[in-house]
């Protein structure tokens, strides 16, 4: 699950009869658009930030929830609640409860959570009969009897609870963006509207009913959609949200000197860990100048798992993400003897696999 | 010029983590707009694709298997059989494949608004692909493992009733039931300067009765521009 940064303004979060809330979360969202071009707005008076990567490598994460606090006040006038944690599930929470959930630490904060986050009160007080009221207690349960005893939806809520899904149904304003777009007087089109011509099409129809098949049986992130953002590598440009959630039909054609070229089949989602070494196998760096510590020989999957290298191109610097300045990074093109080619990147002394050719 | 050559090669315990058009008036578009494009019974190709696969075209109804290597390019195969049709207007869907590359597919020329992800559809990959037929015109899986027999025979059933088309991207045989056409990777190229350059993938393709002569064939996927191109 991704770590996301939560901005919760509780002042926001209710509509205001002269529709002041609307305006002021619409500048908030792009103000903050302005820091980061990741955020995503959730709900009227909640945003949420991609923090990607291992929370090591982002030292600055500190700095971001500065700078994002600052934005809030500067913009709206409101003190913001900011917490993070992986998933939008668990970075509402956090949010709500002003707490940096460390790194690995999200199940053990998911599950201390009372069974009211999940917002279905007949539930807990069921469970509260049966002495179940933290959420943990609720995971433990088996899903088979969850799905015998209750409807669908607490199924749905159980998958949650176990960490096997990251957001509630419902947890997103589907038509938060149209909204938003309305109050900006911009237009935005609505995912599941993607029509050819800009209207929806009887394709269309069929392709929605589609996707709303295979969400109800894998939930809200089992089907997704993929636009594209504007970024010199595959990884940053790549967005991919839950079906039926609102994205924004920006289109990305402008020419980014120095982008990462071609684009591997497969972005990893969550970079892997890996080694590059020389032959004499001592670790390769890239240092402060974008040069590689010596030639690469092997790629090293895990101290069993490690692949010869025949070709490697690279590195290329990239410093373009606005808190990541304190810790470049680099893109590293190499070609296997056993004939597949891989997008490596470094970072903070730290090699990943980002990209397979496949 | 460097170039690496494989044959195939399979490291799924490597990789266990697994991974313009211009607007036109809405008058003219509604009398452009074929009424029986979603019912044509053939769905369009590319080049190089087209050279390649008996007819031009894909067939409603058709199962294609895919067989490479893991890593070896068999997802930009599977891929790029469907630009063709994504550009003409279908709907198409990419189930099981963890983390599809969403700019190597726009270089290749998909059309991401009518895309859908299933990225993990774990056990239910299947009735993924049953809930998506009907709604999508092609479907890319990459099954995670063996396939039955009955699974297979029966997806493929369900395709040809709906008019579909399944693509398979499979390791080597792992596909228990015969295709309309299958397209195996044999070898793969890098040609490469300072930066990968290009990759020259050998096919081997073949089809079912009339079409069942085998011819091989070399497609440059991608080239320099991230496109497909035709690499005899």
């Amino acid at each position: 699950m991704e770590r996301l940064l939560g901005v919760w303004v509780a002042a926001l979060s209710e509509e205001a009869p002269d529709g002041s809330s609307w305006r002021a979360f619409a500048a908030l969202v792009e103000a903050l658009g302005a820091l980061s071009p990741f955020v995503e707005p959730v709900r009227l008076g909640l945003c949420v930030i991609p923090v990607r990567g291992p929370s090591r490598f982002f030292g600055g994460e500190d700095a971001v929830l500065d700078a994002v606090a600052q934005t809030v006040r500067d913009v709206t006038g409101c003190e913001p609640s900011l917490g993070v944690a992986d998933g939008l599930f668990c970075a509402e929470l956090a949010a709500r409860s002003s707490r940096v959930v460390p790194a690995g630490r999200t199940e053990a904060f998911r599950r201390a959570q009372p069974l009211d986050a999940l917002g279905r009160p007949d539930l807990s007080a069921t469970c509260a009969r049966l002495g179940i009221r933290r959420l943990g207690e609720f995971a433990d349960l088996d899903p088979a009897r969850v799905l015998g005893r209750f409807d669908a939806g607490v199924a749905h809520a159980h998958r949650v609870a176990r960490g096997e899904l990251a957001e509630l149904d419902g947890q997103r304003d589907l038509r938060l963006l149209e909204h938003l777009a309305r109050v900006r007087g911009q237009v935005l089109e609505r995912a599941e509207q993607g029509g050819f011509f800009g209207e929806s099409a009887a394709g269309d129809e069929r392709a929605s009913t589609a996707a709303h098949r295979v969400r109800r049986r894998l939930g809200p992130e089992g089907v997704v959609v993929a636009t594209l953002r504007p970024g010199r590598v595959p990884e940053d440009r790549a967005a991919l949200v839950p079906w039926g959630a609102p994205r924004s039909m920006a289109s990305d054609d402008a020419p980014w000197p120095g982008r990462v070229a071609p684009a591997p089949a497969s972005t990893l989602a969550r970079p892997v860990a890996v080694e590059l070494r020389d032959a004499n196998g001592a670790p390769l760096r890239v240092s402060a100048r974008g040069i590689l510590s010596g030639e690469p020989a092997t790629l090293w999957f895990s101290h069993r798992i490690r692949r010869d290298v025949a070709w490697h191109a690279g590195p290329w610097p990239s410093l373009e993400r606005w808190w990541a300045h304190a810790r470049p990074r680099a893109h590293v093109q190499l070609v296997l003897t056993s004939g597949e080619a891989v997008l490596l990147m470094a970072q903070s002394q730290r090699w990943w696999l980002v990209g397979i050719y496949d | 010029m460097a170039g690496v050559t494989a044959t195939r090669y399979s490291y799924e315990h490597m990789f266990a983590f697994s991974p313009s058009r211009p607007d036109l008036p809405a008058d003219l578009v509604a009398r452009l707009r074929p009424v029986s494009l979603s019912h044509a019974r053939r769905l369009p190709l590319e080049e190089p694709w087209s050279a390649l696969v008996p007819g031009a075209a894909l067939r409603r109804g058709w199962s294609v298997v895919v067989q490479s290597g893991s890593g070896l390019g068999g997802l930009s195969v599977a891929l790029g059989l469907l630009t063709g049709a994504s550009r003409a207007g279908n709907w198409v869907a990419v189930v099981g494949v963890d983390d599809p590359g969403v700019v190597a597919m726009a270089d290749l020329g998909l059309d991401l608004r009518r895309v859908l992800f299933v990225p993990r559809p774990r056990g239910a990959w299947a009735e993924a692909v049953g809930d998506l037929l009907g709604g999508v015109d092609l479907i890319v899986v990459r099954p995670p493992g063996r396939c039955s027999p009955s699974t297979a025979r029966r997806l493929v059933d369900r395709v040809r009733e709906r008019g579909a088309v399944l693509v398979v991207l499979t390791e080597e045989r792992s596909w228990p039931v015969p295709a309309d056409l299958s397209l195996a990777i044999t070898q793969t190229r890098w040609a490469t300067t300072s930066r990968l350059e290009a990759r020259y993938v050998t096919l081997r393709v073949s089809g079912r009765g009339r079409a069942s002569r085998v011819a091989e064939h070399v497609v440059v996927l991608p080239n320099r521009a991230g496109r497909a191109e035709a690499g005899d």
